[in-house]
């Protein structure tokens, strides 16, 4: 039995999974507290189940989220060493941002020693504030991470957490790495007693099972491992959605998937079974970071969203939210009040919904049920037009090679997967203003608990070797070695592999599950005097979010 | 988050599965450490840099330029078509006013490639700036444009390509022709007999340091641009003239790129060469996307730049000096031209080798000299491959006279035992092939 459980802004929804079906699901309203949120879904998901019987838990929870947006973290001080480019000052974060002497070029040679003086005086700095968490990260580590490794040996005595910028991504992006690097860093305390609560809490109700967390690329990750980068937990909701459109449907060729909630409308691509994936990271409050993410995009329109109509007779829906709708004692007329009116739903005073909707069309002559249509009509093609943007985006994308400019296949969706609240009422709208197909599925209004319990490990790998020089690298797996220069892109592929399918296992990851794809594949002759020295090679392997394996073979 | 002072588009399309020949320095490699460089800065994550995606450019586009013997698809590969499509994306993001300005970083080069193309000279087979102006004048009706070509060689493709055309001033600053390839690019190179004083040759000895180019850019070249009142300033980026380039003698840095860029604020900039692929390219590219970006650039420099840049000495500052006088004279000051009746024709021949393709070219040129146009051109061409074509060129905004002089030599050439006969027409906006 699988325990799926998702920490949403106004309610926890949790469920139970046994043998690909679907037990039992619970919705709670989400409390300020969350560790007391979580205790509070878990005893009523699981009272009428022996505790034995579970044998996993997943939990999509906004913990890291709200640290960072209420500002939670804990003085964190960070070591950079730069070298030439943008100025690093414009990159500070925290309360303790130290330049050191030292630089790597853009291949990872050292171009300015480091000096050991300095870097202590440096350490000396931070730890004089009451600062014992660091964060360590110098320019194009990922090339070559030999001075963040060095840094740390020096100042290692001085602190009790050090976070290296290299392995929290393989991804080139110097201001990416140092922020993600911090909230790593800044993260850690508060993660940490929030998964001992947890585990707590699992405990005292006899949970044994293996535990782990969602992350915003729609994988997860063992709690006690979650630990190592505790800002890949943040912002997994979107995620959760996903995986649950991914769960409750098979989404063969070219899906669109929409989550239709009170205050917002999800969306995001699936093309053959796997969810599209965002190049860099989330941005998570202020901070732009290294932390990848679902290709997810997210409109200010819902079904508790405020309705406006002009002297022209045109509807304005969202994107702000000013309470609950009419029939349940709100102000200001909503989508949920035209289903109402329309009889497609049965919650609250059917009266008071009809009232705001005639209030609401009197100024351009409409009676209610007229009113309430066109209000159904404008949400349909409303989200039909983002959805449009949205593709756009996509196939608007850079492309580095003439293969994609000529030969890669457009992003078309062929057809629609709606889940959400409202997700019944709004699909006839949404569909035929995008004239494609769509599929309301069975629970699509517990979607992403349910998504959030059937979601696999994830992980990704970055391989670089330079023959050249002589080496090879994996920054996120903290792996280097040298090479001779016979090491060719067969060599790198099985070296990558068997480094994925250990750091998946690192992960929680099962062994049965562990499947990879290749998704970058690059192989330079490097060229000086009109000769060949060298080969760069660049290899990115990842496993991609997608679902337990018992769950598939229920297709 | 970093915010841009002035909004800026960056068009980048390194062609990672391009190369001219396996060991040829027009690499896929080539600006592979320019994107690490620019990823690593996490320049897109500016607040007012847009990156643009590529598109191919059609036969269409290059026919407004170009003659390609025999024809576009002999002589162009889907490279080539997607680096000159990646300069119009540029000027669509410019001229959109989606962003201020725009630099469309792509490869392969265009500046060697003149208006008629067999093949491949210095690198080059499609004018990737001229693609873009014509089709800038087509599509937004822009008439008066400005080219500042800052590539080591002689732009001796563009100058070919504008040489009669009054409305485009063609500026290239180069390593003087007697020591580099292409051999040209000399002061009295001014322009034909419709549009004399419309290209400027400025020949910098060997060794030209920072402040010899920002010598010539502040009392040459910005003035002349001050005089002309161009609508559009466009810069061929080509980045040879750096102190690490392997095939060059300049003496030039990514901070003086950066202050170029900044002082001559090019709505549109465009890669050209530029082969010190790891110890120049990353660094310069930079500098200009900052420069472009009106962001601080003082912390962009080569790793060896304290070690290996010399100031550029004294002999060549007074060999600068004495240049910049010469030509401030042949060009800011105004002569007396001398008078041509309009309907004039007036010849040239060129002999033009294609050093990549190893072609051998005789040209036979016929401009008509005419008050109110660009005037009718006529370029008939014999080559080592055995080709004999005329091509002819009603040039944008042609007077009747030109336009009814060109359907004269068309129909001329029709009865001549030419392999092939090209009629541009950029009044109708032609092409015609027979």
């Amino acid at each position: 039995m699988i325990l799926g459980l998702d920490v949403g802004g106004t309610h926890t929804d949790t469920v139970l999974i046994d043998n690909n079906e679907i037990l039992a699901v619970n919705k709670i309203p989400t409390e300020s507290n969350l560790v007391q949120t979580l205790k509070t879904a878990i005893n009523q998901a699981i009272s009428d189940v022996d505790p034995f019987q579970i044998e996993r838990l997943v939990f999509s929870t906004t913990m890291a989220t709200n640290a960072i947006i209420q500002n939670q973290l804990v003085e964190t001080g960070m070591i950079i060493s730069a070298g030439p480019g943008i100025d690093p000052h414009l990159f500070a974060v925290g309360p303790a941002y130290s330049l050191v002497e030292g630089s790597l070029d853009h291949q990872g040679i050292e171009t300015w020693p480091l000096n050991k003086k300095d870097i202590l005086f440096a350490a000396g700095q931070i730890k004089n504030k009451g600062i014992k968490t660091i964060g360590i990260v110098s320019k194009f580590s990922v090339h070559n991470p030999i001075h963040e490794i060095q840094i740390k040996k020096w100042v290692t005595k001085e602190f009790q957490h050090i976070f290296l910028g290299h392995s929290v991504s393989g991804s080139l992006n110097f201001p990416r790495r140092i922020t993600t690097t911090y909230l790593n860093a800044a993260l850690s305390k508060m993660h940490n007693e929030f998964t001992a609560a947890l585990t707590k809490i699992l405990d005292e109700k006899g949970c044994h099972a293996p535990k782990f967390i969602l992350k915003p690329d729609g994988g997860t990750v063992e709690l006690s491992k979650s630990n190592l980068f505790p800002a890949r937990t943040a912002q997994s909701g979107p995620a959760a959605s996903v995986m649950g459109a991914l769960a409750l449907d098979k989404c063969k060729g070219t899906t669109l998937a929409l989550d239709i909630g009170g205050t917002t409308t999800d969306m995001a691509v699936i093309v053959d079974g796997v969810p599209l994936r965002t190049p860099f990271g989330i941005r998570l409050g202020n901070f732009h970071t290294l932390i990848r993410s679902l290709m997810t995009h997210s409109i200010g329109l819902g079904g508790d969203s405020e309705i406006k109509v002009n002297k022209n007779g045109i509807f304005k829906i969202g994107p702000l939210r000013k309470g609950r709708p009419v029939a349940l004692g709100g102000k200001v007329p909503t989508p949920t009040d035209a289903m109402i009116t329309l009889d497609l739903l049965n919650i609250g005073s059917k009266t008071a919904a009809i009232k705001a909707m005639s209030i609401l069309g009197a100024s351009i002559d409409l009676d209610a049920k007229s009113t309430a249509e066109h209000v159904m009509l404008e949400m349909g093609n409303a989200i039909a037009q983002s959805v449009k943007s949205f593709v756009n985006y996509i196939n608007s994308r850079p492309v580095y090679t003439i293969k994609e400019v000529f030969y890669e296949q457009k992003i078309e969706p062929e057809r629609l997967v709606i889940i959400g609240g409202p997700a019944s009422q709004l699909a006839k709208y949404i569909g035929e203003s995008l004239n494609l197909p769509y599929e309301v599925p069975a629970h699509a209004e517990m979607a992403n608990a349910i998504g959030a319990a059937l979601a696999r490990v994830t992980t990704e790998i970055t391989l670089q070797a330079d023959t050249r020089r002589g080496t090879v690298i994996i920054p996120e797996a903290c792996f280097s070695k040298a090479i001779d220069p016979a090491f060719d892109m067969d060599d790198a592929v099985r070296l990558a592999s068997s480094t994925i399918r250990e750091q998946a296992l690192k992960f929680g990851a099962d062994p049965e599950e562990i499947e990879f794809s290749v998704v970058e594949k690059q192989n330079f002759n490097m060229i000086r005097n009109y000769s060949r020295v060298g080969q760069n090679i660049r290899l990115k392997l990842c496993i991609n979010p997608g679902l337990l394996p018992e769950w598939k073979r229920n297709f | 988050m970093i915010k841009a002072p002035r909004r800026t588009g960056l068009v980048f399309f390194p062609a990672f599965d391009w190369a001219i020949s396996p060991t040829h320095p027009e690499r896929e490699e080539r600006l592979l450490y320019t994107q690490d460089q620019i990823m690593e800065e996490g320049i897109l994550d500016i607040d007012g840099i847009e990156e643009y995606r590529v598109r191919p450019a059609t036969f269409e586009d290059i026919r407004r330029v170009h003659f390609c013997i025999p024809n576009e698809e002999a002589v162009t590969t889907k490279s080539h078509l997607i680096s000159a499509g990646g300069c119009m994306v540029a000027a669509d993001a410019v001229l959109t006013g989606e962003v201020e300005s725009a630099f469309a970083l792509v490869r392969p080069p265009g500046h060697h490639a003149r208006t008629v193309v067999l093949g491949n000279r210095g690198f080059c087979n499609i004018n990737i700036e001229a693609v873009m102006i014509e089709y800038i004048r087509e599509k937004y009706g822009i008439n008066r444009i400005a080219i500042v070509d800052t590539d080591c060689h002689h732009g001796d493709g563009t100058q070919d390509i504008y040489w009669h055309d009054p409305d485009t001033l063609f500026i290239s600053i180069h390593q003087d022709g007697s020591t580099l390839y292409p051999g040209s690019g000399f002061p009295d190179e001014d322009g034909g007999p419709n549009a004399r004083g419309s290209t400027v040759n400025i020949p910098l000895p060997p060794r030209t340091g920072e402040k010899g180019f920002l010598f010539v850019l502040d009392e040459l070249v910005m003035p002349i641009l001050d005089k002309f009142k161009p609508e559009l300033i466009i810069n061929s980026a080509g980045q040879d003239n750096h102190f690490n380039d392997p095939i060059t003698n300049m003496n030039f840095s990514a901070r003086g790129y950066a202050a170029l860029t900044s002082r001559l604020r090019p709505d549109l900039a465009v890669l050209e060469g530029g082969y010190a692929v790891e110890n120049a390219l990353p660094y310069v590219n930079l500098g200009i996307i900052l420069a472009m970006a009106g962001l601080d650039t003082s912390f962009v420099k080569e790793p060896n730049y304290d070690r290996d840049y010399q100031e550029q000495p004294e002999t060549i500052t007074r060999y600068i000096e004495d240049l910049v006088r010469d030509l401030k004279d042949r060009f800011l000051k105004d002569h007396k031209m001398p008078y041509l009746k309009s309907g004039q024709i007036i010849s040239r021949t060129k002999e033009i080798y294609y050093d990549t393709d190893g072609i051998q070219e005789s040209q036979n040129e016929r401009i008509r000299s005419c008050h109110d146009c660009a005037g009718l051109l006529s370029i008939e061409s014999r080559s080592s491959l055995g080709l004999h074509t005329m091509a002819i060129r009603i040039p944008i905004r042609a007077c009747d006279a030109c336009q009814k002089m060109g359907s004269l030599w068309y129909s001329k050439a029709l009865k001549n035992s030419f392999d092939y006969v090209y009629l541009q027409n950029r009044v109708q906006n032609t092409y015609e092939v027979f």
